[in-house]
């Protein structure tokens, strides 16, 4: 049995794969014009279920060469790419706490594809759903299984660009669409801590792989400092927390089981987790844990309060989902990282199946929701506080996206009037010969090239001896007059007889 | 063994001077016939040649003027064969599209295998006399291909070219001269001449060279002294324009390699002076074909350019360069084969040379579009095409000795890709139609041909690379790279 099990942590490369390939196969299906009509909708929906089974059942068995042999560790499976003295490679870090999460994530990916089966049926979209769903099993299980940071970003990337897709999949809404972007745009700011952090690694460690960026103890604090920083506002962004709340309340839009694994159970959980995988790192830098427990307890505040007002499930669902992962984050910033595992794993299950849950609570509770408590409900300011989500979304836009829209547009300007004629557009050009017209120039190197190109014409036409005015030729035609006259004085037969007479005397 | 490969033109070309001139398609089925021979025999050869084998193989020598201490002396190595394959090569395909020749096919066919044949020699030959004397052996054919086929400049453009090779081969025939008075030795035999011209001090290398060079830099043809190529190519019919500038132009490089085996002191001692004249001969020629509309002057004007990567690629005198300086020889021989080929096409249709005559062919003759496309994008060294593996070879090797001079070259190419450019975005993409016939089976062959080989060479440029390493490494081992 155990012998069966040995060779398993060696294709753990397929956990990931797999989902990959259902959504190889249901998008060539969808290329092809295969996937069409309801009889279609089984095989798409069995085809990822038995990707997300099968990833289930291997994390499972490795689990349990886990439990009776011990953690495999870190394996190397291939290289990547090698670039000088980086190399980026394939390895997967299969311990104690990737294991346990991976798994998780696992069985609910597996649950909440067998739910959308149905939830699913004859929409618009459901082959795209369950296309994207595969992505984002795939990514996360790169998030939660690579050895490295730079597969981890491979995964963290799919994860946001499925998550971008999920919520604008209605995109006839333009709300959907919009909040779509705003998640996206949100997350990307979090993307650039990310490869901020792997940068940093790259170049003070040489090395992307996990155990060297979290075992290295010579780095100096400073150093150390800044790559966890990185690394912080990555996770910061993924799970939501304060400043990078508000995208979380907008990424609802869309379908039920997708909003379950994605904002309830697993994405969300994905930058508690990268702290838990960088932890041996921040315990070099207490003053970053301070942030991290700062933060979280500042977002907890956040999500409680807002949570008082919400009138629909799945925000309120959202708001006490923020509040258990800034709690997680609290932890880990006070270093009880073992209680933030558990409680990750815990709260993923509990979420997901709450989650999944929404669309029918109205009929299993059976009554109305709690109205907000009667002190809220009396100070008309910290209602309105709570209800406006304290204009977090208001702020953000005001401060980043009106300055960044007026400088775009400033830009725009100076390209439009300076940079574009400048460099030159096409079909604008003026040709630097009349008799030449398709020959044309425009903006200043053009404009030089034709400058430059006048003075070797004018140079060529004398080098050469074809004319148009040119001396050479001048001269030529000059000499050739002189041999002419010459040769007309010696065909008369006086200058004949004188020039054969002289070359007698000079032969004497 | 090389003895045949050089005069089988030339009893090809007697056969077909006493065949009747009235029948144009049994001379060009001969004329077809030698070609090919020539071209399987010149691949055969190359069968048997050694890459890692001594530097010069199927070496024959016997004592031509025993008093003067010269030889009939043939033999290759990996340059000179890779020169020979490119010459057959280029040879059968002038032949090939000839097929329609209007009138004075039989003159014509003899004169190309004659040129064939010289050129052969030029290549082959192991003995500086014997060398010079098939070098203006070229000349005779090519002046009269050019004098009696021509366009309407042609008696010019034929007096043009003559007096100005014949120029310049007479500086280089007072060098070979000195040369021979200057060696211990007093023989002709390129490397007794090798061994003696390396022992000479520097002044006399370098005045020897000078007269080398002046005869080398007219062929290739380097600025200021390529006042005959625009009009040759202009006024030469199409398939001697794919002759002149696939083939001929390489003789001077070729020569210049040789002439650097025998003064390498003198290289060395010019070797920054010539980078200087490669790079403006670069520029040069490319600002003048960016400013031609005439698609043949263009060509022309490109191929100088083209020339002066060559020319850079010899004057870094290491493995890299130089191996970039034959590939790109190769790679400009079948890039400017092609581009003539098309625009000779064109022009026996329209019988006009002027961009602005020509419209979009994509809807009418999309193979003349195809290939148009693909010969200029191949021109400007795309990557996949065999000009970009020559160019980075050069530019690599030039960087390593000259740094971030070599920009320079950035900006050739730049210049190239706006004239190319242009003539892809007027032919073969969508705008005003213009009719013309598409082009014919034999033309199509002719065309896929060299296309196929440029790809080839793009892309698995290794064979090439592994004929000619042997020979550069012997090079570039005189100068210490």
């Amino acid at each position: 049995m155990i012998e069966l099990l040995r060779p398993l942590p060696e294709v753990v490369w397929l956990v990931p794969l797999l989902p990959l390939l259902a959504l190889i196969v249901n998008g060539a299906r969808v290329l092809l014009g295969r996937a069409s009509g309801d009889a279609a909708e089984p095989l798409t929906a069995r085809l990822s279920a038995v990707a997300a089974l099968g990833s289930l059942l291997l994390l499972l068995a490795i689990d349990l060469l886990a439990l009776l042999e011990g953690v495999p560790g870190h394996r190397v499976i291939g290289v990547w790419f090698g670039s000088g003295p980086w190399q980026g490679t394939l390895s997967f870090l299969l311990d104690g706490l990737s294991l346990s999460v991976a798994t998780v994530c696992a069985a609910i990916g597996w649950l909440v594809v067998r739910f959308s089966a149905n939830y699913l049926h004859r929409e618009a979209g459901f082959h795209r759903y369950f296309i994207v769903l595969c992505l984002f099993l795939s990514g996360i299980q790169f998030v939660l299984l690579a050895g490295n940071g730079l597969l981890a970003f491979v995964g963290w990337e799919m994860c946001g660009v499925a998550s971008f897709l999920l919520i604008g999949y209605a995109w006839q809404r333009p709300v959907a669409t919009g909040n779509a972007l705003f998640a996206f745009v949100t997350n990307r700011g979090g993307d650039a801590g990310f490869l901020l952090g792997l940068g940093f690694a790259a170049v003070w460690l040489g090395s992307f792989e996990w155990p060297v960026i979290v075992g290295d103890n010579s780095l100096g604090v400073a150093s150390a400092r800044l790559i966890a920083l990185g690394f912080v506002l990555a996770a910061l962004a993924k799970s939501a927390q304060l400043p990078f709340s508000p995208w979380i309340a907008r990424a609802l839009e869309g379908p039920t089981p997708s909003s379950a694994v994605f904002y309830g159970a697993v994405m969300v959980h994905a930058g508690v987790y990268l702290m838990l995988r960088l932890e041996p790192l921040l315990a070099q830098v207490p003053d970053v844990l301070l942030l991290l427990t700062a933060l979280g307890a500042l977002t907890a505040f956040y999500a409680w309060f807002c949570g008082l007002v919400q009138t629909d499930v799945k925000s309120a669902l959202i708001f006490a989902t923020l509040f258990q992962v800034s709690l997680m984050f609290v932890a880990i910033g006070l270093g009880w990282t073992t209680l933030a595992t558990v409680h990750l794993c815990m709260h993923a299950a509990w979420r997901a199946w709450q989650f999944l849950l929404a669309p029918s609570w109205l009929v299993l509770a059976g009554q109305r929701p709690a109205p907000p408590p009667a002190w809220l409900r009396d100070k008309p300011v910290l209602y309105t506080l709570a209800v406006q989500r304290f204009w977090l979304d208001k702020v953000s836009y005001e401060l980043l996206v009106q300055p960044t829209n007026a400088f775009a547009r400033d830009v725009r300007n100076l390209e439009e009037h300076f940079l574009d004629p400048a460099i030159g557009e096409p079909g604008k050009g003026r040709a630097p010969d009349p008799e030449r017209p398709l020959v044309r120039a425009d903006g200043l190197p053009g404009r030089l090239l034709a400058a430059t190109s006048d003075v070797l014409q004018r140079i060529e036409n004398r080098l050469l001896l074809q004319g148009r005015g040119g001396t050479a030729e001048r001269i030529l035609k000059r000499l050739g007059g002189y041999l002419q006259t010459l040769e007309n004085l010696l065909e008369q037969p006086r200058y004949l007889m004188l020039a054969v007479m002289a070359t007698f005397v000079v032969i004497l | 063994m090389l003895k045949i490969l050089v005069f089988m033109p030339v009893f090809g070309a007697a056969l077909i001077a006493v065949l009747p001139a009235s029948r144009p398609a049994l001379l060009w089925r001969a004329a077809m016939a030698f070609a090919l021979a020539a071209l399987a025999y010149a691949l055969w050869l190359a069968t048997q040649f050694d890459a890692g084998g001594p530097a010069i193989q199927m070496f024959e020598s016997r004592a031509w003027n025993a008093r003067l201490g010269s030889h009939f002396a043939l033999g290759v190595d990996g340059i000179s064969l890779a020169m020979v394959l490119l010459t057959a090569l280029l040879t059968l395909i002038a032949v090939l599209i000839s097929r329609r020749m209007e009138n004075s096919a039989r003159l014509y066919f003899v004169l190309v295998l004659l040129l064939e044949s010289a050129i052969f020699g030029v290549f082959t030959a192991r003995d500086w006399s014997l060398f010079y004397v098939f070098w203006e052996a070229t000349l005779i054919p090519l002046f009269f291909l050019i004098e009696r086929l021509g366009g309407p400049n042609r008696q010019r453009a034929a007096l043009n070219f003559f007096l100005y090779t014949l120029g310049g081969s007479v500086f280089m025939l007072v060098a070979l001269l000195f040369l021979y008075d200057a060696a211990p030795g007093h023989s002709f035999a390129m490397a007794d001449m090798a061994e003696g011209g390396r022992s000479l001090p520097l002044h006399t290398q370098l005045l020897i060279f000078a007269g080398l060079f002046a005869g080398f830099a007219v062929k290739m043809p380097v600025v200021p002294l390529h006042g005959w190529l625009p009009l040759a190519h202009v006024e030469a019919p199409s398939p001697v324009s794919i002759l002149l500038s696939g083939v001929l132009l390489k003789m001077g490089a070729y020569g210049l390699i040789r002439a650097a085996e025998t003064l390498p002191a003198a290289l060395l001692a010019t070797q920054d002076w010539l980078a200087v004249l490669a790079l403006v001969s670069m520029l040069y020629g490319g600002i003048l074909a960016w400013r031609q509309q005439d698609l043949k002057a263009m060509i022309a004007y490109s191929s100088i350019s083209h020339m002066g990567i060559v020319l850079l690629g010899i004057a870094t005198l290491n493995v890299t360069g130089l191996t970039g300086a034959v590939f790109q020889m190769v790679a400009h021989g079948l890039a400017a084969g092609l581009l003539f080929l098309i625009i000779g096409l064109l022009y026996q249709r329209t019988h006009s040379r002027d961009l602005a005559d020509y419209g979009a062919l994509l809807g009418r003759a999309p193979r003349f579009a195809f290939f148009t496309g693909f010969a200029f994008l191949a021109a400007i060294g795309l990557p996949g095409s065999a000009g970009f593996i020559g160019e980075v070879h050069a530019l690599i090797g030039g960087f390593g000795r000259w740094g971030g001079w070599m920009l320079i070259i950035g900006l050739g190419m730049l210049i190239g890709a706006a004239y190319s450019l242009r003539v892809v975005n007027r032919l073969c993409l969508r705008g005003p139609a213009m009719e013309l016939a598409d082009m014919k089976r034999t033309e199509m062959a002719a065309a896929a041909l060299l296309a196929a080989c440029i790809v080839v060479l793009g892309f698995w440029p290794a064979p090439l690379l592994a004929l000619v390493a042997g020979s550069v490494d012997v090079v570039a081992r005189l100068f210490g790279g």
